[in-house]
């Protein structure tokens, strides 16, 4: 070999073992420090900003707290969350990219049930294991899904408690409104099966269209039918306005009970004293005895100033189960997860868990409220309950 | 299942339509000034009520201002956004085929109702002033409802006294009759775009403070009042001012009765197979008008 050629050959040598030796030493230390990234797309704009905005919270909390307990299987948790902008379709496009571009170790669900279905066929496709902690339809769960994973109670069974306490007090009629939409559709159904089980009469049955926000007609053939209950499906504007117009033409049932949006400060702060002794349903409260509660509300409020809503407390929990279901099977396979989370019979501060083989959860409770001297009292199931329900709810002019 | 309809109900639902038509008609004929005026079908209309809906919110929150005292304010405020809609984006889109201005507007309300959500978050908010019915007899009518009838009413009125006996409002119609015609009799048509434009705006406007006391006020408020004011026009007629009046009425009986004899469910279905009807039947429009 000539010198030149020489030179290159061990120069080029030195620079390729050096390479090699980098590379492998890197790689080595990267992979033992690459966190566990876990990907959701969540509704941070939109109609669903607030409570997505809260699940995120709840997310990042329970990341944040397994990371100072020194992480998941020696790694760091880490988020990658995505604004879904409260469509369905977006959030479809990013869980794939997701799953196929960021490449993300696992995924956790998105805020409410239309997205959660749109993006259920995503997972599914790649495999992935996704606990979804804000979705209460079951027919999600009921597709032959493998790899889903419900937290929170169905939609069926939200106004369980009104119709129990109704039934116990003797209460025959019923009339139940709802929204259209998958939810409260689902609820409304679960009503109707629950007030039949009971013997009760339902006097009217009916939905209205989403963005509807005169009820004059409604409330008119409501009156009509006088029933002993009103059991109302409904999101947060039109509890508002359908309460209201209650008032307005003098539609008093001795129980009237809201589902989603009755619980949020904000229907006391715009109703005021006409959302006394409104019944509503709630996933959590953090007045319940479940275990770490107490933990829970220190944390959240240390790290985001304010108390959380159940929102925030599912995504926490569902947070929770994912990883404790990680680290019982050893590692973040698919199908070793997913075994352990069939198998999981737990209570975290948000209540009980446990699943069927469908992942449609069988275990946690509803919990019922009433709105009393502007506060929500725990009135249903009794085991829980923190006050008693104040009845029956006076006519409006004479409050 | 249902309950026996007696005539009682009747009356209440058919008072309750015709209010709820009133502002219906105020807010299309909005609409139907900027299609009449420059052909243009703008999407953006809704948001311009959502805009004049947050006027009236931010005054009543921080200065405790009567919500039907910032009509005042809500409707000259947004009378220069429309104005300044027009003068930088809408005019470019005037001569333009009927989709370049429904692409423009649609951008336009897109960027609307993202600004909002930035500026004012998508938090629901509401006006807590007056609540109650007026009870009349059996009849119980809501108060904040007859008042925003009342108002819309009047509103309507005085634009329609102003569309037929002041110099300006003619020359508005003349413009909607034929522009070319009207250019040659001396009528300065860009300044009437201008000033079109921002009437209907602070039409729009008035219903979005009116209905604060009413509905939750979120950036997305407006999209539902777009759709029914393109409803009331194609009903009338576009380009026929009476006519939305009459439309807006309609609608808001419909949709009401459609409530009271099938489900509520079903009352938008309802207003849309009118529309459908009217259109297979009566293309012009029930009061007839340029055909779109």
């Amino acid at each position: 070999m000539t010198t030149t050629t020489k030179r290159i050959f061990y120069q080029g040598g030195a620079v390729l073992t050096a390479l090699i030796a980098a590379l492998t030493l890197g790689a080595g230390a990267a992979l033992a420090q690459a966190p566990i990234k876990i990907g959701a797309s969540i509704s941070l704009t939109g109609t669903y900003a607030k409570p997505g905005t809260y699940q995120k919270e709840g997310y990042e909390l329970c990341a944040q707290e397994a990371n100072d307990k020194g992480g998941v299987l020696g790694r760091k948790v880490e988020f990658v969350v995505y604004d879904d902008q409260s469509t369905p379709a977006t959030g479809v496009r990013l869980y794939e990219k997701l799953i196929t571009e960021d490449k993300v170790d696992a995924v956790m669900g998105p805020y409410s049930s239309p997205i959660t279905e749109a993006v259920a066929n995503v997972s599914e496709k790649y495999k992935k294991v996704m606990v979804s902690p804000l979705a209460s339809t079951t027919s999600i769960f009921k597709k032959g899904r493998k790899y889903i994973f419900m937290v929170i109670s169905p939609a069926e069974v939200y106004l369980e408690g009104l119709v129990d306490m109704a039934a116990k007090r003797g209460l025959k009629t019923i009339a139940i409104v709802n929204e259209d939409t998958l939810f409260t559709k689902s609820s409304a159904i679960g009503v109707a099966d629950l007030a039949k089980k009971r013997g009760m009469q339902i006097v009217l049955q009916e939905a209205y269209p989403k963005g509807n926000t005169d009820f004059s007609a409604l409330l008119t053939k409501l009156k009509a039918a006088n029933p002993d209950v009103i059991a109302a499906s409904t999101y947060f504007d039109d509890a508002v306005a359908l309460t209201r117009q209650m008032k307005e033409l003098n539609v008093n049932p001795k129980m009237y009970g809201v589902t989603v949006g009755g619980d949020l400060p904000e229907f006391y702060d715009l109703l005021k004293q006409n959302s006394e002794y409104i019944y509503g349903a709630t996933q959590w409260e953090h007045t319940l005895p479940y275990p770490g509660q107490k933990e829970f509300m220190a944390a959240y409020q240390t790290k985001f100033k304010r108390e959380p809503a159940y929102h925030s407390a599912a995504g926490y929990a569902g947070c929770v189960i994912y990883l404790e279901a990680v680290k019982k099977a050893g590692s973040l396979d698919a199908d070793k997860v997913r075994e352990q989370l069939l198998k999981l019979e737990t209570r975290t501060m948000f209540g009980d868990y446990k699943v069927d083989a469908d992942g449609f959860q069988v275990a946690h409770k509803m919990v019922m409220f009433q709105w009393q001297d502007g506060k929500k009292v725990t009135v249903w199931p009794d085991e829980f309950a923190t006050g008693k329900a104040r009845y029956p709810t006076p006519p409006w002019n004479q409050r | 299942m249902t309950p026996v309809i007696t005539p009682i109900m009747l009356g209440q639902v058919i008072v309750s339509g015709l209010l709820a038509g009133a502002l219906y008609a105020m807010v299309a004929l909005g609409l139907g000034l900027i299609f009449g005026v420059m052909r243009v079908l703008n999407v953006a209309h809704g948001p311009l009520l959502m805009l004049g809906a947050y006027v009236t919110y931010w005054l009543f929150s921080t200065l405790g201002l009567n919500p039907y005292l910032s009509l005042l304010v809500s409707m000259p405020v947004v009378f220069l956004i429309g104005v300044a809609l027009q003068r930088f984006l809408v005019r470019r889109v005037v001569d333009a085929p009927e989709l370049s201005s429904l692409l423009l507007t649609f951008g336009i309300s897109i960027a609307l109702v993202n600004l909002a959500q930035l500026a004012f978050t998508s938090d629901l908010r509401s006006v807590e002033f007056i609540t109650g019915s007026f009870l009349i007899g059996p009849f119980a009518f809501s108060k904040s409802r007859v008042i925003a009838c009342l108002f819309a009413g009047g509103i309507t009125a005085l634009a329609f006294l102003f569309l037929q006996k002041t110099r300006l409002g003619k020359a508005i119609r003349a413009v909607s009759q034929s522009r070319e015609v009207a250019q040659v009799c001396g009528i300065n048509v860009q300044r009437i775009h201008l000033f079109a434009f921002g009437l209907a705006s602070a039409l729009a406007a008035a219903g979005g403070t009116l209905v604060t006391v009413m509905v939750a006020i979120q950036p997305e408020m407006g999209a539902v009042y777009t759709f029914k004011s393109f409803l009331v026009i194609v009903l009338g007629g576009a380009g026929n001012y009476p006519g939305a009046l009459l439309g807006g009425l309609l609608l808001g009986l419909v949709e009401q009765l459609a409530s009271l004899f099938l489900t509520t469910q079903v009352n938008e279905a309802v207003a849309y197979v009118l529309l459908v009807l009217v259109l297979l039947l009566r293309p012009t429009g029930l009061l007839g008008g340029r055909s779109t």
